[in-house]
């Protein structure tokens, strides 16, 4: 199977000009047991913008595999991402893409 | 409890008494615990959970993070636990919420579920008691693990709402 690929993002601050290599950085998000599944899906939806069947797709990732790639790019936003999910309680880390 | 529905632009539920009466309790001690000092709580594994580490194996770029945004995300939920406090009816009732609400909602039960399943060391395995959650004669952690499914109820029908919602929006 091949590995996790992040979509693209979908926020009014994507620029579309950021080539491969400048996007070295991705936003992980980790299963655990409390977090409701419509939960995860709500808060990906809801903080990047994703449509239902790809917030779902990713929580399904999450919860059948362990962890999903949410987002990739600069360290910086995934700084920030990372951020954004602790608020809402989502289990997060942020590292350079492997 | 009424669960949360959609009425137009606003969520609605109702708690009875003992109900507003267990969510400000549980609000007051998320709060002691949200203003604890990190170095008096060291190893706390429920504030662990709350202000998680950003980076999985790098300590240094973790402790840069941890700078970063540890005061700024305790005031955020101080924030929400405080509009959470705002809503809640004191003898029980109708709790009504705007959209903005209804994010401090489903913040403040979701840290208030991670902090109670922390405590009960919930797996994705453990079942809700079979007891029922006002009853009495039943042992303190199955009312604790009461609590938390009772929680699990009120997030889960509030999620819904808004994502029903959302849907109807497209």
């Amino acid at each position: 199977m091949a590995g996790p690929l992040a979509p693209e993002r979908v926020s009014e601050t994507s620029t579309g000009e950021e080539s491969a290599l400048d996007r070295p950085w991705v936003t992980v998000v980790w299963d655990d047991p409390v977090n409701l599944m419509t939960y995860v899906t709500f808060v990906l939806q809801e903080l990047f913008g994703y449509d239902e069947a790809t917030a779902t797709e990713l929580m399904l990732q999450v919860h059948n595999e362990g962890k999903a790639i949410v987002s990739s790019g600069p360290r910086e936003r995934m700084e920030h991402d990372t951020n954004r999910l602790h608020a809402y309680g989502l289990w997060a880390t942020y590292q350079r893409d492997a | 409890m009424k669960p949360f529905r959609r009425k137009g632009d606003q969520l609605v539920a109702r708690l009875v008494d003992a109900e507003a009466d267990i969510v400000n309790l549980l609000l007051d001690q998320l709060e002691q615990l949200l203003v604890a000092d990190a170095a008096d709580s060291g190893g706390d594994p429920v504030l662990a959970r709350l202000l998680p580490s950003g980076h999985a194996s790098d300590p240094q770029l973790a402790a840069e993070y941890r700078d970063l945004t540890e005061a700024g995300l305790r005031s955020g939920k101080a924030d929400d636990l405080a509009m959470v406090r705002a809503t809640v009816p004191p003898e029980g009732g109708e709790v009504r919420l705007d959209a903005e609400q209804a994010r401090a909602w489903l913040r403040t039960t979701n840290d208030l579920r991670l902090a109670m399943g922390t405590r009960l060391g919930i797996t994705a395995e453990t079942e809700p008691p079979d007891i029922d959650p006002s009853g009495e004669g039943t042992d303190d952690e199955n009312s604790q693990l009461a609590v938390y499914y009772w929680l699990t109820a009120v997030q889960g029908s509030l999620i819904d709402a808004l994502a029903a919602g959302r849907g109807d929006r497209r």
